[in-house]
């Protein structure tokens, strides 16, 4: 009965072999608890990880620091050879599926596992990430990686629960390849904006001082950049041509910008008739209304500033989600048909074959 | 009312480990019938708990180690339920309901309150990851439990036990149904943080871990089918394979801390 295996058999036996299995699984599976520990006490090294895809990581972080990563590409490797161990596995069943296709729950399972891996290769490589991004209404933001499409924000608005708690934020997102508009999404908690293999998430919000509130002689008026107020009698005009949330006065005198919190406001006017300027220059919040203004007859009483919300957001670019998604069904339909052969064998009192 | 009815079905769990091992000496087949029946009052007890829980806060409570505990020893339950009524286990039950014992008597003391929903949680995604997890971990736990106890026939022996060739047969069960769960649950979690995150997989600690439980579990589907893993192999690896669970579920909140949603 014994037959000589030819070496060729006996490799594919080998390559198909379920004691190879069990050895790159618990290879692959003991070098990622390590691995995992050693993440876990090194933040410096690996807590980005999340930031960018695993090539990019590892070609900014993880090559330089071998001592600490080397475990990550040796698990990578085990468990890329246990994918193709799988496939050989998979090859063998269709060659035997005629009298084997009771078996197609298990070998669903194996394919999906197989889809899973490459397409986490797939991203890992080709895909890429834009962490973070601050995103305010009306704004664009172009998508680097995929040259000439954008993201736009369209409107804004927090949720914010009875207890000022802040519930969720809705973000109407535009993506833009040029002027054409490919997908619009309200995007808020779990609702991303997905197209291809983009996906966008809303990550937090913040609000900016873009502006301030008066009380002028002809009621209450809003300044932000680019508003022009008409002075009612006297035929001038006020336009702002700047404001900044935080300014300070060099010591020459200039105004310089300080930063996006809200501290030291200010604003920079023209002020002019019939089109000529008359006077241009700075109005610091704290120090009191210009003198050249007060002189024209201007009054400006400060309230209380305004804001604008801003979304911050994150990019992601993975060309194997759909891979990904599709080796899950894969399993997912697979355990169902596995679950009721398991339970068919067993009624058959079928006991597992030995290797 | 959540004390009271949380202390009623420890106790019918306690008075039933009481049952168990009292038959353990008299071997009286009565005192296994009321066993039984007092761990289905018990789980009759917990499963109102759980419907009434669901129905105040809207959403299944599992946000926090109290309600995790409760939710893992009601699967936990279930599960022995599910074996028992099915094989007739009987004395195996004393081992599991000690386990489930020991689960719910460490979520005594926690605080019961139901905690707000962090607005990520609020999708059937988390509920279906949460559910298929917990029973996934349950049927391990049953695996580990079964594991012992072919260890304990095998080495010492107990006639009141099931013979050593039915533990092995349900220990394969367990594990096996464990597995096809907690796939259930990890396909569910990935979707999620997919939709959350806008990725499937993240490097937390916690993620990774579960990564890895799968991965065992899976290796334990196939071990069963090599003559040296059978056996007392397969129990050892029962035993392990709970090792890691208990590490992911609790190990990593209670020794590391994981920026995992659920940490
Ligand atoms: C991580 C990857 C893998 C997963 C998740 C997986 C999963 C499974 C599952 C759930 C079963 C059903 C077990 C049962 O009936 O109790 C199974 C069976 C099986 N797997 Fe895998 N498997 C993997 C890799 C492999 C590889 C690499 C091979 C090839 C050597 C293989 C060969 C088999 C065989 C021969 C069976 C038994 C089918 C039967 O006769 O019932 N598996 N696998």
């Amino acid at each position: 009965m014994a037959t000589d295996k030819t070496f060729a058999q006996s490799l594919w036996s080998w390559c198909c072999s379920l004691k190879l299995t069990i050895v790159l699984a618990s290879l692959a599976t003991l070098l990622t608890m390590g691995g995992s520990l050693v993440m876990h006490f090194n933040p410096r090294v690996f807590s980005g990880m999340d930031m960018q895809v695993l090539n990019d990581w590892w070609q900014l972080r993880g090559a330089d620091n071998l001592r600490l990563s080397w475990w990550l590409p040796a698990a990578g490797i085990s468990s890329v050879l246990l994918a193709l161990n799988t496939l050989c596995c998979l090859i063998d069943w269709l060659g035997k599926v005629k009298t084997r296709w009771r078996k197609s729950g298990e070998y669903c399972i194996h394919c999906g596992f197989i889809l899973i891996v490459t397409a986490f290769c797939w991203g890992g490589f080709g895909g890429w990430r834009l962490p973070e991004q601050v995103l305010q209404v009306g704004q664009t933001l172009p998508l680097p990686e995929l040259p000439g499409h954008y993201l736009r924000l369209d409107h804004f608005q927090p949720v914010i629960g009875d207890s000022g708690r802040p519930l969720d934020m809705l973000s109407d997102l535009s993506l833009l390849r040029g002027d054409l508009v490919l997908k619009q999404e309200q995007v808020k908690t779990n609702t991303p904006l997905i197209y291809g293999g983009l996906v966008v998430v809303p990550v937090s919000f913040g609000q900016r001082a873009d502006g301030f509130r008066f009380a002028t002689a002809n009621g209450i008026i809003d300044l932000r950049q680019g508003a022009q107020l008409a002075l009612a009698d006297n035929g001038l005009d006020l336009q702002v041509l700047n404001f900044w949330p935080d300014a300070a006065r060099s010591g020459a005198g200039q105004v310089v910008y300080r930063g996006d919190q809200l501290n030291n406001p200010a604003f920079e006017f023209v002020l002019s008739r019939a089109g000529q300027p008359l006077w241009r220059g700075w109005y610091l919040l704290r120090e009191g209304l210009p003198q050249e203004l007060r002189r024209h007859g201007v009054i400006l009483r400060p309230t209380d500033p305004l804001g604008r919300y801003y979304s911050v957001l994150t990019a992601n670019y993975d060309p194997g989600a759909y891979l990904a998604l599709v080796g899950s069904v894969f399993i997912g339909v697979g355990v169902w048909l596995a679950l009721f052969s398991f339970y068919y064998k067993r009624a058959r009192g079928d006991r597992p074959d030995v290797a | 009312m959540t004390k009271i009815m949380l202390y009623s079905a420890f106790a019918a769990y306690a008075a039933s480990v009481l049952c168990y091992l009292l038959n353990v000496g008299l071997k009286r087949r009565s005192l296994q019938t009321v066993a039984l029946l007092l761990v289905l009052i018990g789980f009759v007890i917990q499963t109102t708990q759980l419907g009434l829980r669901w129905n105040a806060a809207g959403f299944l409570p599992v946000t926090n180690l109290f309600a995790t505990q409760f939710f893992f020893s009601w699967a936990l339950a279930a599960t022995y339920l599910y074996f028992e009524l099915r094989y007739r286990i009987h004395a195996s039950g004393l081992f599991v309901m000690f386990m489930n014992l020991l689960l719910l008597g460490s979520a005594l003391p926690r605080d019961p309150q139901l905690p707000p929903l962090i607005p990520s949680l609020d999708t059937p995604l988390f509920t279906l990851h949460i559910i298929f997890s917990f029973v996934g971990y349950a049927l391990f736990a049953m695996a580990f439990s079964l594991g012992v106890l072919y260890l304990f026939q095998r080495h010492i022996g107990a006639h009141q036990l099931p013979e050593l060739s039915q533990l092995r047969k349900l220990n394969e069960e367990a594990i096996f149904l464990g597995f096809a769960l907690f796939t259930l649950c990890m396909i569910a979690g990935s979707l999620w943080a997919y939709i959350a995150w806008g990725t499937y997989f993240s490097w937390n600690i916690k993620s990774v871990w579960s990564t890895l439980v799968w991965i065992f579990y899976a290796g334990m589907c196939h071990a069963k089918f090599i003559r040296r893993w059978q056996g007392s192999g397969y129990a050892w690896l029962s035993i392990a394979g709970f090792g890691v669970v208990l590490f992911t579920y609790l190990g990593i909140g209670l020794l590391l801390e994981s920026n995992h949603p659920l940490e």
